[in-house]
């Protein structure tokens, strides 16, 4: 709710003065910027400082713990490992490949979308029928069967995604440096003589890149998600390493008896994409003039 | 600045439509509307055959040796080298490509190297379970995302509009099979309302059909519904905001319901249009799991099931299938689109 | 002020009404032959405009110290600051100021179009009935049937996806039950009003294609739909090029003739006010600086601004190659006005006592301004005035 309080607080009337932080005024960004920030400390830091048992070689003799046992704040799995150290854990991954696949697509998507806009012609042509055709695929499928192909590991399912994001950034970074083509001073750059790399390099990829960074923010959504999608079946990351995914699909099969083994990762990985997708969806909507 | 026109500029014609009755299969021919379906529809072609290149290339090349993955780790060489002369694997990769596109032009797909049966006749009953959950989450996630946007829309910044956004927002957050597993636990587990798994074919009951698709449509049409409710309403209030034509229709004095729905929503039913065509691909990609989580013999299960076996002759088809349908897809939607936009139609001057 | 000096170059002050056959003229290098002797009969009988008294009849709109302030991010923007004037029925004025002098935000006032972080107080009384503070159902019975409204640009303000038949039939039918097949009849009169030619097949088509004056043409037509006593015309030549413009202004002083509709003119443009209004009120930072009658504002301008406005329009008896004067800073931030003249960080004749509020005020019969320091008067015979 805190969200709606936010916009209503925001449309409500003039901060007077100075007085209110930045972020009492920018709470749409500072709330989902602040949980982003928290889901990250818990998954990097947290596993160090919290008195965490590792997220495997759990033993039987503690498996199905309910939560709040003693050492198990969450309870433990059917392998006796830690619920909390494994989504931990798992956040960890999911984070890692999301963090990955979007600075994959940002710099080779980024950087073929910008030179195809740019450039124009026979490269741009060329660049974009093919990225035409890697979009046409549905992002899960193509996944699917690039993970298949390669088989299943973090690097693997890092290089599938990748399959999506590059095409995906490469549109909006086109888009973008096309809507840019069009002012005087890009013409102005040229007329002076700067030559091509230069020109991209101060103008154009300055100012393409807030749009690139609000896709990226709504790409780490998606990312996790399908990353999830893939661990879920099985080709993303291998267990018994943690990972959302893996977690949501193992208590899958034991639903009704022992629903919180797929309530606690399923409720990480909606906070964290929500997070996400709020941050992206309101940069989108301030870059836009909204 | 007035364009001569057909008739004699003496004599206004009387029948208002006359001036489009003469030649009017020349006219359609030669209309901007059409070139623009001819060229929509010629570019689609090498986008095709690009698709059937990336599947084949992901699922034969990179595997490195596909019969040893098949026949596991305990085959011998000799049972290796012999299946790949069956399958042609020793051929090199351009020839088996341009052979099995020839096949599968003509309708053939090959032969499940797991099943041994032909590939067409695993897709073809599948094919429909897949087409009714799309059909059924497309209409169900559109027929209630029009008219929330448009009440959101008629109102922006009340109460309906924020809980509707905040709704879609959470929504759009939620990984269908995370949303999946909910539905399952909620409805299936803990209240009993449907099944968790299994289908009931349409021939056999349609209630009962039904009743066992009703959670996999809701789990595939409830992101997309918060999608379209999205697009929708925030098209609209773009419109109703920042169009100038919007300002028009108010000052005749229209009540606002009318602007919203002759004006605004005419005009935003266009973008809506190409989204959805777009969208069609992620649909479809996302039955692959639900169909999965239950149990519904579907083509995204088949290709599943493909993938744990290493069948890559299925899986390749089953790609194929999907890539070609999501361009098909965003090829109806824009044919649409030029169809029922007089910009378009009529072409600008 | 570029945009000042630069577009009305195209009609300079000086310039009085076209003659009837300047207008026949520009009437037969556009539109085909079919609406030839339409155009002749109408251009002949605008020739001698008979004019009422405006000060015998009941005036039809009084404005009376309008504000508006626009409420936002921790900012206000106030757009209009205590405006005034009135209008006889039949009449034309017009509304003169730069871009941001609060013209078009307080016309679309009267109808209740501005956006809801709008707030309006003061009164504009049209035929008697207030028209501020109208809740958005009673705005909407006066829209289109009282006032109607043209707008700058007629490529963005007709819907690009409906038939321009069906638009102006929409606006015949807001304000009348009439059937159907009634209010397609009535709007195909209402083209040939606004004399497009064919007008039983533009009916049919869509407004991509037609050309920009045809467009403009059927916004008049959908304006006039609802019949309403005041139209105004919101920049309504601006987008068009100049032998349009002078088109559709015509077009707007016969249709006044025939139906006897007041015009309010709300342009940047002087030249297009010296030659088609009866009344001119010249807007800054949303208020009226110098109002009169416009042979008298013209023959004896007053308030420096309107001078500088004057003076900034290139002319041909200038001297070639010399400089245009301009008017020199910016215009002024709506948010944090000055105190006193708004003028006064751009006047040159301006001292301490414009930090005091000019009031508006009849100095002459019928010329209002509100000055400290007028310009003094152009007739030789005029005494010299200073302050009050």
């Amino acid at each position: 709710m805190a969200v709606v309080d936010a916009a209503v607080a925001v449309e409500a009337g003039p901060v007077r003065g100075r007085a209110g932080a930045w972020w009492l005024r920018n709470l749409e960004i500072a709330v989902p910027a602040a949980v982003v920030a928290l889901v990250a400390l818990a998954c990097f830091v947290g596993p160090l400082v919290l008195p965490v048992p590792p997220p495997i070689g759990g033993s039987v003799l503690e498996s199905y713990l309910p939560a709040g046992s003693p050492g198990h704040l969450l309870g433990t799995d059917p392998n006796g490992n830690d619920i909390l150290s494994r989504i931990l854990h798992g956040g960890r991954s999911s984070l890692t490949v999301a963090v990955a696949v979007n600075l994959l697509g940002l710099a080779v998507g980024g950087t073929l979308g910008a030179l195809s806009g740019y450039l124009g012609g026979a490269t741009d042509t060329v660049i974009m029928r093919v990225l035409d055709v890697l979009i046409a695929f549905p992002s899960l499928v193509l996944t699917l069967a690039v993970a298949q192909s390669l088989g299943a590991s973090q690097t693997n399912t890092v290089l599938a995604l990748a399959f999506f994001s590059v095409p995906a950034f490469a549109r909006i970074s086109r888009a973008a440096t096309l809507r840019l083509r069009e002012l005087p001073f890009m013409a102005a750059a040229q007329l002076c003589g700067t030559p091509g790399w230069r020109v991209l390099a101060r103008h154009v990829a300055p100012n393409i890149a807030p749009q690139l960074i609000t896709f990226a923010m709504l790409g780490m959504g998606i990312v996790i998600v399908i990353e999830g999608a893939l661990s879920f079946l099985g080709l993303g990351i291998p267990p018994p390493a943690p990972s959302w995914g893996n977690m949501i699909s193992q208590g899958q099969q034991s639903l009704s008896a022992t629903p919180a083994l797929v309530v606690w990762p399923c409720l990480a990985l909606f906070v964290t994409v929500l997070a996400f997708n709020l941050l992206g969806e309101t940069l989108r909507a301030r870059w836009s003039g909204r | 600045m007035t364009v001569p026109t057909a008739t004699p500029a003496g004599t206004a014609p009387s029948d208002p439509r006359d001036d489009r009755a003469p030649g009017r299969l020349a006219t359609v021919l030669a209309s901007p509307g059409t070139r623009l379906v001819g060229k929509r529809v010629l570019l689609a072609v090498p986008i095709v055959v690009g698709v059937s290149i990336l599947t084949f290339w992901v699922l034969n090349l990179i595997p490195g040796n596909a019969a040893q993955q098949l026949l596991g780790p305990e085959a011998t060489a000799e049972q290796v080298r012999a299946l790949e002369q069956e399958l042609g694997l020793d051929q090199p990769g351009y020839v088996r490509y341009l052979d099995w596109l020839g096949a599968a032009v003509t309708g053939d797909l090959g032969t499940s190297l797991v099943s041994r049966q032909p590939v067409t006749a695993l897709l073809g009953e599948r094919l429909a379970v897949t087409g009714e959950l799309v059909g059924l989450a497309f209409l169900v996630s559109l027929g209630l995302a029009v008219p929330v946007a448009l009440l959101a829309a008629y109102r922006p910044g009340r109460m309906f509009d924020r809980v509707s956004m905040l709704v879609s927002i959470t929504g759009l957050s939620v990984a269908n099979y995370v949303l999946a597993l909910l539905l399952v636990l909620l409805f299936a587990v803990e209240l009993a309302l449907f099944p968790a798994i299994g289908f009931v074919p349409l021939s056999q009951s349609v209630a009962g059909n039904l009743h066992s698709m009703a959670l996999p449509v809701a789990a595939i049409s409830f992101p997309l519904f918060c999608f379209y409710t999205r697009f929708l309403r925030g098209d609209l209030v773009d419109q109703l905001q920042g169009e100038d034509y919007i300002t028009t229709a108010r000052a005749k004095g229209i009540g606002p319901g009318q602007v919203l729905l002759r004006h605004a929503f005419r005009n935003s039913s266009f973008g809506l249009i190409t989204v959805v065509g777009l969208n069609l691909g992620t649909l479809i990609g996302g039955t692959v799991i639900v169909e999965q989580i239950f149990a519904l013999p579907g083509i995204g299960q088949l290709m599943l099931q493909a993938v744990n076996t290493r069948d890559f002759v299925v899986v390749q088809a089953c790609v194929l299938v999907f890539a070609v349908v999501a361009v098909l897809a965003n090829l109806v939607a824009d044919l649409l689109y030029a169809v029922l936009d007089p910009r378009i139609r009529y072409g600008s001057r | 002020m570029s945009e000042l000096a630069s577009e009305s170059s195209n009609t300079a002050p000086a310039q009085r009404r076209p003659s009837a056959s300047e207008g026949v003229r520009c009437e037969l290098a556009s539109e085909p032959v079919a609406e030839r002797e339409d155009v002749l009969a109408t251009a002949t009988a605008a020739a001698p405009p008979p004019r009422r008294d405006p000060d015998r009849t009941e005036p039809l709109l009084v404005v009376d110290d309008l504000r508006i302030r626009f409420v936002g991010r921790g900012r206000t923007v106030h757009a209009v600051n205590g405006l005034s004037y009135s209008l006889a029925p039949g009449r034309t004025l017009a509304i003169i100021g730069e871009s941001g002098s609060g013209k078009s935000v307080a016309a679309r006032a009267l109808m209740g179009l501005l956006p809801p972080t709008a707030r309006v107080s003061g009164s504009a009384r049209f035929d008697g009935t207030e028209m501020v503070g109208l809740s958005e159902r009673e705005a909407r019975r006066h829209r289109g049937a009282d006032i109607a409204m043209v707008f700058q640009d007629p490529a963005r303000s007709l819907n690009p996806t409906m038939r321009i038949g069906a638009q102006i039939a929409e606006a015949v039918r807001a304000h009348s039950d009439l059937p159907k097949a009634a209010a397609h009849r009535r709007a195909v009169e209402l083209l040939s009003l606004v004399h497009l030619p064919a007008p039983q097949r533009r009916f049919h088509e869509y407004p991509h294609q037609l050309s920009g004056g045809m467009r403009q043409r059927v916004m008049i037509a959908i304006a006039l739909a609802g019949e309403p006593r005041l139209l105004v015309a919101d920049e309504a030549t601006t987008a068009l090029d100049v032998t349009t413009q002078a088109q559709i202004m015509e077009l707007l002083l016969e249709l006044q003739q025939r139906l006897g509709t007041a015009i309010v003119l709300i342009s940047h443009d002087l030249g297009l006010a010296a030659s088609y209004a009866d009344d001119v009120v010249v807007m800054y930072a949303g208020r009226v600086v110098e109002r009169a009658r416009t042979a008298d504002l013209f023959a004896h301008v007053r308030m420096p601004y309107t001078g500088a406005l004057l003076g900034a329009i290139p002319r041909l008896e200038r001297e070639p190659h010399s400089l245009l004067p301009v008017v020199p800073g910016q215009p002024p931030d709506l948010s944090a006005l000055p105190r006193g003249c708004p003028f006064r960080p751009r006047c040159s004749s301006a001292t301490d006592r414009c930090a005091e509020d000019p009031p508006l005020q009849e100095h002459e019969p019928g010329h209002w301004w509100a000055c400290w320091h007028p310009l003094p008067d152009a007739r030789p015979d005029a005494p010299a005035k200073e302050g009050v």
